[in-house]
């Protein structure tokens, strides 16, 4: 580990509130100290303060009370801004919004611009800041046409090209990829190592929190836990009553440990396994195999079916940016799946998502379509055909209302789609679209009906503004403004992205209860391979706008080399059921972690009685 | 309804007019814009004929796209034609039908206006068809620069281009996603008199201008981090030079104004009778 011999950043009892916040303090008495080359990792829940923290120690904040000191300098004293700021670098969340330019090269330039770096050395800069994050191929791109973990690195290049000692990222993959994820997080530790720059790292995703050298918990503006990794996670009840979740493994291993299997508290698949398998040579099984994964059969009479057949869709057709979305889709969903859309940024998941509802109209039923003359001789060309239900998309004279009506779709982050003056206007937007003569009372029904399955009190919410709502809460009153139509089938693009851990628990939860209760078929698109493990019925993954495969979970991610090479994970079940394969044991489970856990628990159990 | 905004006009290619300055090409389309004025005869503006297909020759553009800009004014073209074609008065009486009085005079300044007209039209899109909106904001902003001795917030001006640039196609890919959305949960934008259109924008504009609202928040807060006015002696990265392709194009559009003004007063001893006949007025 680097030595952390002087500390760079430190807080004493600092406090910060927002104004109208009626004097809730956003961070509320920290005590830090951050040493050099130190890799420091902040958790904790939305609005816990971490943000608040991030901007805090580089004066884009300016404390209530208590002192900041960075690099020895006072945060609150004004003339120490600029040199706090350019050795205190912070990427922000979103990539869009962090860039000036539209050219590669540009936007990096613009941080030595500012400090007035001569032009020569500015060059040199953009060198080596974008070698440093891997990305000097595309200097001369534009950065609305990468993707968002190339976007984000970019704006990693921006940071660095000013020379900063200490790097902050501020949620800087929450709205990124797996793929992209893991590039960002592979930059930032190459710097943390090689160049030993200090770096704090705020995150939602407990499995980056891990890579740390230290951690620390924030609850309401205080910190509550600080340690290694390893000494956080072990306090499970307290995590939860901070309003976080404890890491899958960890509700793996507790799971494992309540029969009696005493493993240590491990934070790595690799090292799970391992323990697991120690723990089942000590009993004396060093091979075994689980009893089959059982699945529920779907008893629905396929009146909702969905069927797609060689779907193909190119984007600005006839221009010189012409870029094929889609390339030949086979896909048949049937009614009562719990279906999952896998593929990382730019694979055609959402176009593809958007024919199911006619937001996308196939060419045959666009107004302008013309039935090509077919030469004699040549193949028939093959045109796509969807049909959902009773819908057939490829008919002109389709009802793309009541399509819509029974086709829910709910975009990614809809809450930025919310824009009526009430909760219940907003509800109430999709119901009178759709059902124009509905009385009063019946919207009424409707509207709380749909507000109440989300889990909001129908009385407390339905005046408010929906824009001052909790970002959590937001989404729901989104989720409730399609579901008020009671779709038979619910599309979902990236249902839990940017929440915390427990607000993407009770979204999945709220989605499993549409889907026992209101909705025949729920079809979510995802790149987060666990999320997709515990709840699917089934998967697709798309590739290059192609289906590559798809399959019930288990079967998909068996093939962890092929997901691998397509840039996309396998979950944590899978990469432990792999690891206790090469030790000679077999589990077959449904890839949720509950399941994994039973049927190691029924090898370990089945011996033991034996 | 946004689909087929694909950003700016720019071709994509490789050609001598791609590679030029472009602040040699602004100031190029201003000569030619001059030239097109100055010209009082067919010969003038054939001039400028050459120059513009010269010009499109060398910038590999294919025609169709250069032709395509005429189409948004044709509106405009036609009825100015019509008009003058009616209305222009003269010696020589070709057609009389009712009010309708059409002179050969009339005919001739409206084939002149129209030509003007529809080359002035593709010289402009030949410029937005070679150069990316970027380079182009440079080019404004090194033009400018003179301005900067009478305080005029040259390079201020020249960031919020850039910026609204750079925002344009992010905010266009939002306002599809927002239109798809409400579409989703059945809002109809396409049919309804112009009131009840306007009514169904509304769950569109305020998320956008939400939306805008808070990217506007969140740059500041990146650009205040990554120093900005930290101090008056910004540096510039990118500096334009002038090359071999500017020299070219600068002898090109200067010998271009020289020949319409030589053209000007010595057009009627070229060829009289021919002259005679097409000479405006």
């Amino acid at each position: 580990m680097t030595e952390l011999s002087e500390n760079v950043i430190s807080f004493e009892n600092v406090k910060f509130s927002y104004s109208g916040s009626d004097g809730v303090y956003a961070v509320n008495g920290v005590n830090l100290e951050v040493g050099r080359g130190e890799f420091l990792s902040v958790i904790g829940h939305n609005g816990s303060g971490k943000s608040t923290l991030a901007r805090l120690i580089n004066g884009l904040l300016e404390a209530d009370s208590g002192k900041i000191t960075v690099f020895g300098m006072d945060v609150a004293e004004g003339k120490n801004s600029i040199e706090i700021r350019k050795r205190v670098g912070i990427v922000f969340q979103n990539p869009d919004n962090q860039m000036v330019a539209s050219i590669v090269e540009d936007d990096v330039a613009f941080g030595p611009e500012n400090l007035g770096v001569p032009r020569s050395e500015i060059g040199e800069r953009i060198d080596w800041a974008l070698r440093a994050v891997g990305m000097d191929e595309f200097r001369h791109s534009t950065p609305t046409r990468l993707s968002g973990g190339q976007k984000q690195r970019i704006a990693v290049a921006g940071v660095l090209a000013i020379k900063p000692e200490i790097i902050i990222l501020d949620e800087s993959t929450a709205m990124l990829d797996p793929k992209g994820r893991r590039e960002v997080i592979e930059v930032v530790q190459k710097l943390n190592k090689e160049e030993g720059m200090t770096v704090i790292l705020i995150t939602h995703f407990m499995e980056e929190a891990l890579l740390a050298d230290r951690t620390i918990v924030m609850n309401r503006g205080e910190i509550v836990l600080s340690g290694t990794p390893e000494e956080i996670f072990e306090n499970g009840d307290k995590l939860e009553a901070y309003n976080l979740c404890l890491p899958k493994i960890t509700e793996i291993i507790n799971s494992l440990n309540e029969a009696g299997m005493n493993l240590k508290n491990v934070l790595r698949p690799e090292e799970l396994a391992e323990e697991i398998s120690e723990s089942f040579k000590s009993k004396g099984i060093t091979s075994a195999e689980s009893s089959p994964a059982t699945f529920s059969e779907n008893l629905c009479t396929g009146e909702w079916d969905i069927d797609i057949k060689n779907l193909t869709f190119t984007y600005s057709k006839k221009s010189p940016f012409a870029t094929k979305a889609l390339n030949g889709i086979d896909l048949h969903i049937a009614e009562g799946e719990f279906f999952g859309i896998i593929g990382h940024t730019g694979s055609g998941k959402s176009t593809l998502v958007q024919h199911l509802n006619a937001l996308i109209k196939l060419p045959q039923a666009g107004k302008k379509f013309k039935k090509k003359k077919v030469k004699k001789g040549q193949p028939k060309p093959v045109l796509p055909s969807i049909t959902v239900g009773r819908f057939n998309l490829a008919d002109k004279k389709c009802d793309f209302r009541a399509l819509r009506a029974s086709v829910g779709m709910v975009f990614q982050y809809p809450e930025y789609q919310l824009f009526a003056e009430s909760v219940f206007a907003d509800v109430a937007f999709g119901f009178k679209n759709f059902n124009k003569l509905a009385t009063a009372e019946e919207a009424e029904k409707a509207v709380r009906e749909s507000i109440e399955i989300v889990g909001l009190d129908y009385n407390e919410v339905k005046d408010k503004s929906p824009f001052d709502l909790s970002g959590g809460q937001k989404r729901r009153v989104a989720i409730a403004g399609v579901i008020v139509t009671r779709p038979e089938i619910l599309i979902l693009d990236e249902p839990a992205a940017g929440l915390d851990p427990l607000g993407k628990k009770e979204i999945m939860e709220l989605l499993h209860k549409l889907h026992r209760e209101w909705c025949k078929t729920v079809i979510i698109v995802s790149h987060d391979m666990d999320e997709i493990a515990e709840n699917c019925t089934r998967a697709a993954v798309l590739s290059g706008g192609g289906v590559v495969s798809c399959d019930s979970p288990s079967a998909l991610f068996s093939e962890r080399d092929k997901l691998l090479s397509l840039g996309l994970d396998v979950p944590l079940t899978s990469k432990l059921c792999d690891g206790l394969e090469r030790s000679g044991i077999t589990v077959r489970c449904d890839c949720t972690a509950a399941d994994f856990a039973a049927k190691v628990k029924e090898i370990y159990g089945g011996r033991a009685d034996a | 309804m946004l689909n087929d905004v694909t950003f700016g006009q720019y071709y994509p290619a490789k050609s001598f007019m791609h590679k030029s300055d472009p602040r040699i090409k602004l100031l190029a389309l201003i000569a030619y814009i001059v030239a097109l004025f100055l010209a009082k005869n067919f010969y003038g503006l054939a001039a400028c004929a050459l120059v513009l297909i010269f010009a499109v020759i060398f910038s590999r553009v294919p025609l169709g796209s250069v032709l395509r800009s005429v189409k948004a004014i044709i509106f405009l073209l036609v009825f100015t034609a019509v008009l003058n074609l009616f209305f222009h008065g003269g010696e020589h009486l070709l057609v009389h039908w009712g009010i309708i009085k059409i002179y050969r005079e009339g005919i001739i300044f409206t084939v002149f206006f129209v030509l003007r007209l529809f080359f002035l039209v593709m010289g402009s899109a030949l410029l937005t068809l070679t150069t990316t909106p970027v380079e182009l904001t440079d080019g404004i902003e090194s033009l400018l620069t003179p301005l900067k001795w009478v305080r005029f917030p040259v390079h201020e001006l020249a960031l919020i281009m850039s910026i609204a640039l750079r925002f344009i196609p992010t905010l266009i890919d939002e306002t599809n996603r927002i239109i798809a959305a409400q579409k989703a949960r059945g809002a109809d934008f396409e049919s309804g008199n112009i009131f009840k259109r306007i009514k169904a924008i509304v769950p569109v504009l305020i998320p956008l201008l939400i939306s805008a609202f808070r990217r506007a928040e969140e740059l500041g807060d990146a650009m205040d981090a990554r120093c900005y006015s930290a101090t008056k002696n910004r540096t510039k990265y990118k500096k334009l030079r002038f090359g071999w392709r500017d020299l070219i194009i600068f002898l090109t559009f200067a010998s271009l104004i020289t020949g319409v003004v030589l053209f000007n007063i010595y057009a009627a001893e070229i060829f009289p009778q021919i002259y005679e006949y097409i000479k405006l007025s």
